[in-house]
């Protein structure tokens, strides 16, 4: 199937290393301490954070940093074709620890000893790239509940179809079963923290890609920037003297 | 959840007993509602539904199947409700589950009338596309996002406005197949049908606490019910089912009274949902025409 | 409307464009802090021979000083940090707070106060029932829960932090301890400003309004603290917590006192004033709050109602107008 037309353009219209419309915004859940919701196309998450609290399990407590906990869930009607899937299976299990773990590194966690921190990401509606637009979510929402973050961690993907590097695939693009290539970067401190691939690639175009990606990962880290910007402005001058 | 003191607790049934309740409301008056439709775009139809802090979404999703052959003339429909870990953190790792089910069940007895399907407020006979072969088969999802009290009202309004929202593709069954093969059928992606929501009905749930009842209760106010009884009634003021929750044993004739009270609070909301519901689908109209334009 | 919480009001036409406006104009008339305005990651302008203190919000890197929250830089001499809006509590001693008892604990309780962590309040920071200062018997320690049980809402004093890490509460005075008849709401800690005072008697009204540095708000029915009300008080309080539990299910049915309507009636008002300030996001003083209160009764506007889309565009309205006079007074 051609995924890249003779035009030079995708199949919904875009350029290979176009990014889908962005969408971010602080504040989605009325009780959580912190929360966000992200869309990239029709890709769209919320992330909910609760904490930093006292420890729920004492047996987890960690004497010297924050205990950081995660649950990815997907709604029953996020996916085209509609399929029940039992709570907590693999690939849920899996997407929490990877965002977990992405979240923890750019936490400061030994600020907040004996804590916990919970984040909750849920799915609204997934069209490709849903594990970037969780790690987006989170960390918009990481950062309205007001934890300390070494930096911004932003996430985006890229693939590789018809001998042309894309950014951002949607869920077409992704099941056409090219590489997938998904970055998450710490983009002060310009490092990677979160790398996958789910397929082959030469070396030379995974380089390509990998930078195609980290380029989309720094677009989001802007964008980003520039929310926060503006809500913590907004919630300033609201408050007043 | 957090407990909640003595001294709060009283406050709570003393203002119930006065009819002002903690944020001013009396016992048969709702939180501000807010509606909106088509929130999410790949389903058929969608809706979030807001009453105070408790916030749900509900979303249709349409797909062909093959009737059952007990009754070859109707679609099927299937309710499911999710509590996300967004919501309260007691919801994570299934927590959720028990509540959850509580809510489906109760949603499929009010909205899907029975096994018979009699009192259904969706009429299953306009699912159906070749009687005995093809049908609709409707998937209806509640998601609660956020929950401050009141859910199965929340996520039976949000159905009534996401069924609203739904357009189901018009279907053409290829003629002269033969009577035992599964016919073809080519659907429309240009013309839709809409359904007559006006039969659907909406759930009324009356708390009591102490020797009264309120409608719209808080997580705070349930947290003191002795029972709760949700009742569904149509825009005809017809009941259409009635489920008893909470453990306290009621007087038949209290719940009578209840049932009463619910079907006069229904000729407010109704008119008011179905409002709404119009305002949310000419502003999703709007907004789908301001995407394109940025 | 990008806000999360003025999402929840159901705005027509007018009112979403006169809110805008007024919002616009409280953005024109804010002291401009633009510059000072940081995200997560961003570098903070500093002058490295004047020599700089990093404080709250701040870590270094490549010998920059870079911001680690979300907030407005503040500099105090050669300290340099990060002024948070949302996020959780951040005691400080000498805070006024109100919290909630989560756990009885041997010789001490546990609460509940928006921190990281649970707070502590140990039975030797606590001023007994009978207002003696005397050290503390077993037999006080078993009757603990006579002076606070789980899910009580009390207000005290953050006394500091210990060795451990852990926050520790006192209750030394007579206007501190359990609060009654009432409700508590919760709102984000940035909104209150440390002040001298956090008790407010409003004596109109007759309700006791307590602004926890915290972000919990107290509003209940005024309590008389003064000539050891209190004490006589708490020397009976066995007996009341036993007679409330046998009562607590016919509630009103007989003898359970009711407070009157028009205390409630003041209760729901300066709640839901609270609740409006909150919901626009403008700092919780208590003038503001008596202000709404009274605008909400001069206007005639329901309690309930107050809670609507109108009267949130009046009060930004009339927050527009306040901030100019105060504006034209210094200018």
């Amino acid at each position: 199937m051609e995924y890249v037309k003779l035009s030079g353009f995708r199949l919904d219209g875009r350029r290979p290393t176009e990014m889908r419309h962005i969408h971010a915004e602080v504040g989605a859940v009325a009780n959580a301490d912190g929360s966000a919701s992200f869309e990239m196309g029709n890709t769209k998450v919320i992330a909910a954070v609760y904490g930093p609290k006292e420890v729920e399990n004492k047996g987890q407590q960690i004497g010297n940093k924050a205990l950081v906990r995660c649950e990815y869930s997907m709604a029953n009607f996020s996916t085209g074709d509609r399929a029940r899937r039992p709570k907590g299976d693999r690939r849920s299990t899996e997407l929490s620890l990877v965002i977990r773990q992405t979240m923890e590194a750019c936490i400061l966690t030994h600020l907040m000893p004996r804590s916990q921190i919970d984040i909750y990401v849920q799915v609204l509606q997934a069209d490709g790239g849903t594990r970037s637009a969780c790690i987006n979510a989170a960390t918009l929402a990481l950062a309205d509940a007001g934890i300390p973050m070494c930096d911004l961690v932003t996430s985006c993907a890229a693939g590789y179809l018809n001998s042309t590097p894309l950014l951002d695939l949607n869920y077409l693009e992704d099941s056409a079963g090219g590489p997938d290539v998904t970055v998450g970067l710490l983009s002060k401190l310009d490092k990677v923290t979160l790398l996958q691939m789910d397929a082959k690639l030469p070396l030379d175009i995974f380089e390509n890609v990998m930078q195609l990606a980290i380029e989309g990962c720094k677009a989001i880290a802007n964008l980003i920037r520039q929310v926060l910007l503006e809500n913590t402005k907004k919630l300033e001058y609201l408050r007043g003297t | 959840m957090v407990g909640l003191s003595a001294g709060e607790k009283n406050f709570i049934r003393g203002g119930i007993e006065q009819d002002l309740r903690a944020d001013g409301r009396q016992r048969q008056d709702f939180r501000p509602i807010l509606i909106e439709t088509g929130v999410i775009p790949q389903a058929n139809g969608s809706a979030r539904v807001r009453f105070g802090a408790t916030d749900v979404i509900a979303s249709v999703k349409a797909e062909l199947g093959k009737p059952n052959p007990l009754q070859p003339g109707r679609g099927k429909v299937a309710i499911y409700v999710d509590c996300s870990p967004t919501a309260a953190p007691a919801f994570e790792r299934g927590g959720g589950e028990e509540l959850s089910t509580e809510l489906s069940a109760a949603l499929q007895k009010c909205l899907l009338g029975g096994k018979s399907g009699a009192g259904a407020g969706i009429d299953l006979s306009s699912l159906m596309v070749l009687e005995g072969k093809v049908c609709w088969d409707l998937y209806i999802d509640g998601l609660v996002v956020s929950s401050d009290g009141n859910l199965l009202d929340a996520l039976a309004a949000a159905i009534k406005a996401a069924l609203t929202n739904t357009g189901i593709p018009k279907v053409d069954v290829g003629v002269g197949a033969s009577p035992d093969e599964q016919p073809e059928v080519n659907i429309s992606d240009e013309e839709f049908l809409q359904f007559d929501t006006s039969a659907v009905p909406v759930i009324i749930t009356l708390t009591k606490v102490g020797r009264e009842y309120i409608v719209d209760a808080t997580s705070d106010e349930e947290s003191q019910m002795s029972s709760a009884v949700s009742v569904s009634v149509n825009s005809h003021g017809k009941v259409c089912g009635l489920i008893k929750r909470g453990g306290a044993g009621l007087d038949a004739s209290v719940i009578l009274d209840m049932v009463s009270a619910a079907r006069h609070v229904s000729q407010k909301l109704i008119p008011l949902l179905d409002s709404e519901i119009d305002a949310a689908e000419a502003a999703s109209l709007a907004g789908q025409g301001s995407d394109v334009d940025p | 409307m990008r806000d999360l919480h003025l999402q929840q009001l159901r705005l027509n036409q007018t009112q979403r464009v006169r809110l805008q406006t007024a919002l616009q104009k409280l953005q024109d008339v804010s002291p401009s802090s633009a510059a000072a305005t940081v995200a997560v990651a961003d570098n903070i302008p500093v002058n490295h021979e004047d020599g700089v203190l990093k404080g709250h919000g701040t870590s270094e890197l490549d010998g920059q000083v870079v911001a680690t929250l979300c907030g407005v830089v503040e500099r105090v001499n050669k300290l340099v940090y990060v002024r948070t809006l949302r996020a959780r509590y951040k005691p400080e001693i000498g805070d006024i707070i109100v919290g909630r008892v989560i756990e009885v604990a041997t010789k001490h309780w546990r609460l509940e106060i928006n921190f990281s962590q649970d707070a502590v309040l140990m039975l030797s920071s606590m001023n007994l029932p009978d207002g003696i200062q005397r050290r503390r018997t077993a037999t006080d320690e078993l009757n603990m829960r006579s002076i606070f049980e789980e899910n009580d809402v009390i207000c005290a004093e953050v006394r500091g932090f210990q060795h451990d890490g852990s926050l520790h509460l006192q209750a030394r005075s007579l206007k501190y301890g359990k609060l009654k008849s009432g409700q508590l709401l919760t709102v984000p800690p940035y909104l209150i400003k440390r002040r001298k005072q956090h008790f407010h008697h409003l004596e109109n009204y007759g309700v006791d309004l307590i602004l926890g540095c915290n972000g919990f708000i107290w509003i209940g029915e005024h309590v008389e603290t003064s000539n050891g009300v209190m004490e006589g008080d708490g020397g009976n309080k066995v007996e009341e917590s036993n007679e409330s539990s046998s009562h607590s299910v016919p509630l009103g049915e007989k003898g359970q006192r009711l407070m009157s309507l028009e205390t409630r009636q003041h209760i729901c008002q300066i709640a839901n004033a609270v609740r409006v300030l909150s919901t626009l996001g403008f700092s919780l003083t208590t003038e503001g709050i008596l202000e709404a209160a009274k605008a909400s009764i001069s206007l005639g506007i329901n309690t309930k109602d107050m809670l609507g889309a109108e009267f949130h565009v009046q009060t930004a309205e009339r927050e527009v107008g306040r901030r100019m006079s105060l504006l034209r007074k210094k200018g």
